[in-house]
């Protein structure tokens, strides 16, 4: 992407060739960094976070059509996950800890990640859609599924992109698992 | 008729009930983590028979307003009708038995089975009934048929409970000092109001070993030791394994944990609010909170110095200095359901508040770092303790047993104090039993233990 387009906001990159190499960029990085999260490489997953980031899952509800304003919480609210870059760095310090129970032995994880869609570009921030499934197995007879959608922002730098907001909206209300003890 | 009063097919005898635990030597029976049966007796004589929490008044603002709770595996809806009084209805339409409403909360004007259209008021009333004069030909009597009420609503500081038995004594009494004292810890900084969103998750464990669990200050260090390597809580602060104090009261109530030692509340209690808070904030106290002496209004003179966990029998939990609540939800005898209750203090200044839920957050809750090792190791003692062998097995509450005595205190509050130790758990497991053996309410009454005295 040019320096120029990278100061300017706008909706898409001008042309369909510009819009076919970031829709690539960002799907590459987005599989990249889930690999990371599958081979347990947290450390190296945590040089993909920018310092500002806001990692929040908020609590989803099963409302009436009426109601719907009111599935999830707000900002502010209560959350499952309502992270800066000091807790995620807490949560990989747990999960390198050697008696962080609920992963060693290690669950083996699946983030599989679709449907993506840039849903904006501005200045160096590009909003990223994308529809996901964590498939989690742990122990000997142990499965845990989540599935939903992200909203992640992008921020260029470094040559590269960084995970300035991760959003999560799972589609299931009540959690089906005994804990959320792996990163989305 | 089935009136809901009969008893199951119960191949327990009371006496089998009652030898599943041995209060004298400390030994459980592990099937009452994995019997099939005796989880059918526990939603008959535990949950249905006993005080459920339901919700708290700052959820149902308005008319109208719903909030779906379970009483066992019944599901229930409260809701605030048009007098504004809450009503505990069970959400089973009379006449299919559909439920009425499928949403976890929100706002009703009157509740309409989807299946036929039958129409309930706010307060169970059978309302409308599509065809009943051509169809029914004016043959139904709608006053027979109005949604099933719990037998008794009641609420102690803003918090409702349900019962489905008439025969139960009052809230007030069920709670007894050691329960209003564990709701008093949640309102000992002024009126309170739920934070919206309640965290939700199925633990694959029986529903008795996550309430074991909260008495239990032995396996803070070793559970939650990466939440400590990891520097997010300084677990050594918090455990006070040399001042610790239980409280045990009627039905099995009871309260677990730290306990600020009486010569330092003697001392604490001399201090204005402001010198509290700096000598609390000064890194001179062991105690990290210190409650204000007003709050011994609702906490007695002994229960205002407890710095642990209430649980209000069966399944009620009241955590994190009394700003979240924990209900655990049976869902069979290997599965349940906790859910999460924020509580905030009305007039807590935005920075305490946000404080308070950051705290919940990240503490509790599937993803909490500390709840997460919680969740693994009650699901592999539940399940690791469940196989033929395995279940033969007893369980070792041990701890203490015979080593410590229960003091007489202040306005007649009884507490056991000293190491960390297994008093709480013996008299919820004992309570258990009792519950479980007793077929009615008038026989519990009769064959209940008081709270023990002496040594124990």
């Amino acid at each position: 992407m040019s320096a120029a387009a990278g100061t300017k906001t706008r909706a898409k990159p001008a042309s369909a060739a510009e819009r076919a190499v970031l829709q690539y960029e960002v799907e590459q990085f987005l599989y990249a960094e889930a690999a990371l999260l599958d081979a347990r490489n947290y450390r190296e997953w945590l040089g993909l976070i920018a310092d500002d980031i806001h990692y929040w899952m908020p609590i989803r509800r099963t409302v009436t059509l009426s109601d719907i304003d009111r599935e999830f919480t707000k900002p502010g609210d209560m959350a499952y996950f309502d992270d800066d870059r000091t807790m995620l760095e807490m949560r990989v310090k747990k999960l390198e800890a050697r008696s962080a129970w609920s992963e060693d032995p290690p669950s083996r994880s699946r983030h599989f990640v679709s449907n993506v869609r840039i849903l904006s570009v501005a200045g160096d921030e590009i909003t990223v859609e994308v529809s996901f499934h964590l498939y989690r197995t742990r122990l000997n007879s142990e499965v845990s599924s989540w599935v939903g959608r992200r909203l992640d922002v992008l921020r260029r730098a470094d040559g590269g992109f960084r995970l300035a907001r991760r959003h999560i909206f799972l589609d299931q209300t009540v959690i089906p698992t005994t804990n959320m003890s792996t990163l989305f | 008729m089935a009136d809901g009063t009969q008893s199951i097919e119960a191949p327990w005898e009371a006496d089998a009930i009652r030898a599943l635990f041995d209060s004298k030597t400390g030994w459980l029976d592990r099937r009452v983590h994995s019997d099939a049966v005796l989880y059918q007796l526990e939603l008959e004589r535990i949950f249905a028979r006993g005080w459920n929490f339901m919700c708290h008044e700052s959820q149902l603002p308005n008319v109208g307003d719903y909030f779906i709770n379970y009483i066992g595996e019944d599901q229930v809806i409260c809701v605030r009708d048009d007098e504004g009084q809450i009503n505990v209805l069970l959400n089973t339409c009379r006449h299919r038995g559909n439920a009425l409403c499928r949403a976890e909360q929100g706002r009703a004007k009157s509740f309409v089975c989807s299946y036929h259209g039958w129409n309930y008021a706010l307060d169970g009333r059978l309302i409308g009934v599509p065809g009943q004069s051509t169809y029914y030909r004016g043959d139904l009597d709608r006053s027979r048929l109005g949604l099933v009420k719990a037998a008794k609503v009641e609420s102690y500081l803003g918090f409702y409970f349900a019962t489905m038995s008439s025969d139960a004594p009052s809230l007030h009494d069920y709670l007894g000092d050691v329960g209003r004292t564990g709701l008093g810890m949640v309102c000992a900084n002024g009126e309170v109001e739920v934070v919206d969103g309640i965290q939700k998750n199925i633990i694959d464990c029986n529903w008795k070993i996550a309430v074991d669990n909260l008495f239990d200050w032995y396996h803070v260090m070793y559970s939650h030791a990466s939440a400590g390597s990891a520097g997010f809580i300084d677990l050594a602060s918090i455990v006070h394994p040399k001042n610790q104090m239980v409280m045990l009261g009627d039905y099995g109530q009871a309260i677990g944990g730290p306990g600020v030692p009486k010569a330092m509340q003697d001392k604490i209690d001399l201090m204005s609010d402001e010198e509290r808070l700096a000598y609390a904030r000064s890194g001179q106290s062991e105690f990290p909170r210190l409650r204000s002496p007003k709050a011994a209004d609702l906490m007695g003179p002994e229960g205002v110095r407890s710095m642990g966990h209430p649980n209000l029998f069966p399944n009620v939990w009241i955590t994190l200095d009394g700003f979240q609540i924990c209900l655990r939800l049976p869902r069979g005898p290997s599965h349940t359901e906790l859910w999460w209750f924020t509580i905030v203090p009305k007039e807590a200044p935005p920075p305490f508040r946000q404080a308070i839920i950051r705290q919940a957050n990240h503490v509790f809750g599937p993803a909490g770092l500390l709840e997460q090792d919680d969740g693994e190791n009650w699901s592999q003692s539940t399940r690791a303790a469940a196989g033929f062998s395995s279940r033969k097995v007893g369980a070792a509450l041990l701890m203490g047993l015979g080593r410590d005595e229960v003091a007489v205190g202040g306005n007649g509050q009884t507490s056991i104090e000293g190491y960390v130790g297994e008093h709480a758990q013996r008299w919820f497991y004992r309570s258990w039993t009792e519950w479980l053996a007793a077929r009615d309410w008038a026989e519990l009454e009769a064959t209940r233990s008081p709270p023990p005295t002496g040594v124990v």
